[in-house]
């Protein structure tokens, strides 16, 4: 027991252990894994979430705004994709409430076919 | 109406007294014979956006793109001349896509068929065996080009062998208004593609007015854009130039952002789509906002026919509709971000993603339930609102084309083709 929440630990930046319970579910490979997870999850579960991470945020972000991207280490990384699943779940909560829009169109009919990369770097200003 | 700031007042429409205040017939929305006619009198012979020069930088870079209209591979490439000339994706012998991949870097393309090779200027260069065909002439077998010119960095092609207008003809007054807009600097790209259940001009429209916006997207944007001094989501303006047209949309000041939305307004790599705020450096065209007004979000602009760029100050995105038949489009809608440098700006940029999908996919239920009441002959008319006036526009300029080319061919004249290039 004592093992694995020491492993947890190192899993995210250091301040940020109360995020590690959302590592399992809400880590994921890309924008449309986050689209559709939260199209899989129920309320509850989209609300606990949203719940979980908005007192962190800020502090995340104020953390996050001193790394670049392209050189985060591997807790930075999963720090970035937790906010980054938060980006997908606000308007679930903020704008519905219900985690998808009333009248749904299904998404899944509207893909993304150009995907902005997660952690890359994204190149200056032209 | 009782709104407190200076809204513009209902006389759009009256300003161009030759668009009419009527009914709509909804006949040209759902019929397949008028869908064939747009085809040959709008589409093969407008100016179809086909990327961006970013995407084909370097001599040896190429990217293609489906018209998926014309079920069509184009392919474009930056010659060692640094030159970028438009091709048909076909190989001159058997008819083979020559490259398969979406973008890249090569020295020329080699049809996968039998190894035809062919230059980055479209040239033939090489033939297997060649020995065993008869009277072959190379100089004659190059890809086919299509005629190619560039506007603010995006890339054009046009079908006409030969185009009966330039491109800066085709974009007029319209295009030289916007000239200056930062378009190079939303470098950082993400795309959606769907298949929806309507006609191109239905889902055209569905970006062109802001009436619908307090009532349909009333659990997002409403309150962005529309607000109590604006409660019906009147636009700005709305000026029509050509067969373009530009909307200024009113922007809700007083917005107050909900708190991961407004996390993620702090940290986007530029101004919120919807903000009016201008960052440092940039100075917006004359086109855009063009009436200055200091409640301003965005500009919609349509290119005639399929092309839609949405300009805030700080990014923009494009849609894009492929018709597929009279009650079936393609819609790509792409999105162009001021690049992220730090983390926290990435989590600004997937937030202002997000949103924009959602919002728009609120529209599409909609768009298919208009399709089905057409093609089902339950609505002959649409009866527009002042601030429905771009409908009413596309309506009248889809109209004009079709006549003037139907009446062109069958023996009047057209109007002359300008000076070439």
């Amino acid at each position: 027991m004592a093992t694995r929440r020491k492993q947890a630990a190192s899993q995210l930046p250091k301040g940020f252990s109360a995020l590690e319970r959302w590592l399992d579910d809400w880590v994921l490979p890309d924008s449309t894994a986050r689209l559709d997870k939260r199209m899989r999850s129920s309320l509850e579960e989209l609300r606990a979430f949203y719940d979980g991470m908005l007192p962190h945020a800020e502090a995340a972000l104020a953390y996050l705004a001193q790394r670049q991207l392209g050189e985060l280490d591997p807790a930075e990384e999963r720090l970035l994709k937790l906010m980054l699943s938060l980006a997908e779940v606000g308007p679930a909560i903020e704008w519905y409430g219900t985690g998808n829009y009333p009248d749904a169109f299904d998404p899944k009919r509207f893909p993304l076919i150009v995907q902005l990369p997660d952690t890359a770097p994204q190149g200056a200003h032209a | 109406m009782n709104e407190k700031v200076s809204l513009t007042p209902a006389n759009l429409t009256l300003r161009h007294p030759e668009l009419g205040t009527g009914p709509i017939p909804t006949d040209s929305y759902w019929q397949p014979e008028f869908y064939q006619r747009e085809l040959d009198a709008i589409f093969r012979r407008s100016w179809l956006c086909v990327g961006r020069v970013e995407q084909a930088a370097k001599p040896g870079d190429f990217f293609q793109k489906e018209l998926l209209t014309f079920n069509m591979s184009v392919l474009v490439a930056r010659g060692k001349d640094r030159q970028l000339r438009a091709f048909y994706n076909v190989c001159q012998h058997r008819g083979n896509n020559v490259e398969l991949r979406k973008s890249g870097h090569c020295v020329g393309f080699t049809c996968p068929f039998h190894g035809w090779t062919y230059g980055l200027d479209g040239k033939l260069v090489g033939v297997p065996d060649q020995r065993a065909f008869f009277d072959l002439d190379k100089s004659k077998l190059g890809l086919k080009q299509l005629a190619l010119d560039v506007w603010e960095g995006f890339v054009f092609v046009n079908l006409e062998p030969e185009p009966h207008q330039t491109l800066a003809e085709f974009l007029g007054q319209q295009g030289r208004d916007l000239v200056g807009y930062p378009f190079e600097r939303g470098t950082a790209v993400f795309e959606y593609e769907g298949t929806i259940n309507c006609n191109w001009k239905c889902m055209v429209d569905s970006f062109c007015e802001t009436y619908h916006v307090p009532v349909l997207h009333r659990h997002s944007v409403k309150d962005t854009l529309a607000g109590p001094d604006n409660p019906h989501g009147r636009l700005i303006d709305i000026r029509l130039k050509g067969p373009h047209r530009t909307q200024s949309v009113w922007g809700n000041m007083a917005y107050q952002p909900n708190p991961v939305q407004g996390l993620a307004f702090r940290h986007a790599p530029g101004p919120s789509v919807t903000s009016g705020a201008v960052d440092e450096g940039t100075v917006l065209p004359k086109g855009l906002n063009e009436t200055r007004a200091p409640n301003w979000s965005i500009d919609v602009t349509v290119f005639f026919p399929n092309w839609i760029i949405v300009m805030g100050s700080g990014m923009y995105f494009t849609h894009q509709m492929w018709p597929l038949a009279a009650n079936k489009v393609v819609w790509q809608m792409r999105g162009y971000l001021r690049p992220a440098t730090n983390a926290a700006q990435r989590f600004g940029q997937e937030n202002s993603m997000v949103e924009l999908r959602d919002a728009v996919l609120e529209d599409c239920n909609t768009l298919e339930r208009i399709q089905a009441s057409l093609d089902q002959g339950l609505l002959k008319e649409f009866i527009y609102h002042d601030h429905e006036l771009a409908l009413r526009h596309q309506y009248h300029v889809v109209q004009q084309w079709v006549r003037d080319y139907e009446q062109g061919k069958a023996g009047k004249a057209l109007k002359p083709r300008a000076k070439k290039n």
